[in-house]
């Protein structure tokens, strides 16, 4: 290790101070305060439209703050580009378009490509690594569209792998997907936390946001809580994040529901 | 003979490359807009009796200035709308224009629908080197074009210059209708675009098939429309539109590529036992 990886072992990979956003005069996210530790791993929980989706493309560098800032990295999310991988939802993407599945695992690795360049050998055997370990290896020629939504989300999660990035964002990652993406996404999650990945997911599955994260930040346009996961799970918290959809039952088992 | 053979093939095959990326971003509008707004720009060219590209070239990097400062401003305006707006008054600009010309129904005719039988050696020569051009940008920036149609977010979270990607690719169909309108005329262009681009994507299954085909379909039926139109003027003493012809036969081979893969998706899903 060089001393420059040990530094930013010491650093935060997400600081986030009193961060808020807006898309022209209406505020989408306010003060939102907190960090994540490389192998650390947030949980966003709020109901759709609380402003999840803001806060990762604020990451991303791709809106602008309107208050506070985001280090990424311990720079900003423009300079951090290339060491941040995101999977967006496999739904968001047309299943029509003629790509195959290793074609869009390759898409990973363009930034390290960089332009006019094709890929070479070893851009090739790191999305062939990255499609075995969410077990699609076999799938490498087959098109993008006619897989399932699950293996789909599966493909996404290999590109941002085959980009080797120092921290990982998920949107919506387990949502309506099968056990079996489930349970790879789980396992990835948890491997990638091993090697010092940072990994930052939006979800609404609350049994999910438990087992695969240490923190939790609820959001409903405001931070309603940072906090380590099972403090930030509280039915009172998730019944002011949620308003009065969050029915609480038997203790400690919470329901939302879609409205 | 010859020499318009040779347009239609260069045509015919930037076109068909183009279109393809022109259909994994569902600009085929846009193109349509691009061919319209161009007319201004060679209508008063023509009325001056200065060469169509350079003017032509002008009204096209207007719109492409346009298009990508209504697409990329964070605030959301209605696209459609502001390209349908102008289409209508950029037409009518150049119709204006033309009309102050004696000879009127004859020159709009010309613009219109294009003199491919006509064409020079000279804009041919232009036609090879502009299409050449075009297909080399999009060669050069082909896998970042791509993923930027496939997931706008990646490519920028990935740190590409997207409204640069989007400018580009304006600027490049911009410049497939320029050099195609002289030839074809405004009205047609699009086809040139849009229909063997549709037609390779019926046959094939990736990008790199899709622009093969298309552009094979492109060259093989822009001879046999022009051959036709030739053949029937020449021999027959029946009038065919060349430009129009070239545009039937394309539309004809998109209609059979689509028969052909509606029968053979009967014949095997009948195959199978009940």
């Amino acid at each position: 290790m060089t001393t420059s990886a040990d530094a930013s072992g010491a650093r935060p990979a997400l600081r986030l101070a009193g961060l808020g956003v807006a898309y022209g005069r209406r505020a989408v996210l306010e003060g939102v305060t907190g960090e994540v530790a490389p192998g650390g791993s947030l949980a966003l929980i709020g109901p759709n439209g609380a402003g999840k989706s803001t806060l990762i493309k604020a990451v991303l560098g791709l809106v602008e703050p309107a208050a506070g800032t985001v280090e990424v990295l311990g720079t900003t999310p423009a300079r951090a580009r290339g060491r941040v991988a995101y999977v967006p939802q496999a739904e968001s993407l047309d299943s029509e378009f003629p790509v195959t599945v290793a074609q869009v695992v390759l898409m990973g690795r363009y930034r390290r490509i960089g332009w006019i360049r094709r890929p070479g050998r070893a851009d090739r055997a790191a999305a062939a690594l990255a499609l075995e370990r969410v077990g699609l290896g076999g799938r490498a020629g087959d098109r993008f569209g006619i897989l399932s939504g699950g293996q789909r989300q599966r493909v996404l999660l290999a590109r941002a792998l085959a980009q080797e990035p120092e921290l990982l964002l998920l949107d919506e990652p387990f949502n309506g997907v099968d056990t079996t993406t489930t349970e790879v996404l789980l396992d990835v999650l948890a491997e990638q936390r091993k090697a010092g990945v940072a990994v930052v997911m939006a979800t609404h599955d609350l049994s999910i946001a438990h087992l695969a994260c240490d923190t939790g930040c609820l959001l409903n346009h405001h931070q309603v809580a940072f906090a380590p996961i099972a403090e930030a799970l509280t039915p009172e918290l998730l019944g002011e994040t949620y308003g009065r959809s969050a029915v609480v039952l038997a203790g400690d088992c919470t329901f939302v529901t879609p409205h | 003979m010859s020499r318009a053979l040779a347009e239609v093939l260069l045509l015919g095959v930037v076109g068909a490359v183009v279109g393809v990326h022109v259909a994994l971003r569902r600009l085929a509008f846009v193109t349509e807009a691009v061919q319209h707004t161009v007319f201004p720009g060679i209508a008063v060219a023509y009325a001056a009796g200065w060469p169509l590209l350079p003017g032509a070239a002008a009204a096209a990097a207007l719109t492409v200035a346009l298009l990508v400062g209504l697409t990329s401003g964070r605030r959301r305006v209605d696209v459609d709308s502001a390209l349908a707006l102008s289409i209508a008054s950029f037409f009518a600009v150049g119709v204006v224009v033309v009309s102050r010309r004696s000879g009127y129904a004859s020159d709009l005719g010309t613009l219109l629908f294009g003199r491919i039988l006509d064409v020079g050696r000279a804009e041919v020569v232009e036609t090879a080197v502009i299409g050449g051009l075009c297909l080399l940008v999009l060669g050069l920036a082909h896998k970042e074009l791509v993923l930027l149609a496939l997931d706008r977010t990646q490519a920028a979270a990935l740190g590409l210059p997207v409204v640069a990607l989007d400018a580009l690719l304006y600027a490049v169909t911009a410049a497939t209708v320029v050099v195609a309108v002289r030839a074809i005329g405004t009205v047609l262009v699009v086809a040139f675009i849009v229909t063997p681009a549709a037609t390779g994507r019926l046959l094939t299954r990736s990008i790199g098939g899709a622009m093969a085909a298309a552009a094979g379909v492109a060259a093989v039926l822009g001879w046999i429309g022009l051959s036709a139109s030739y053949e029937a003027s020449v021999h027959h003493d029946v009038r065919l539109a060349a430009g129009a012809t070239v545009v039937v036969a394309y539309t004809a081979g998109f209609a059979l590529a689509g028969a052909g893969r509606l029968v053979l998706g009967r014949l095997r899903t009948g195959r199978r036992p009940a």
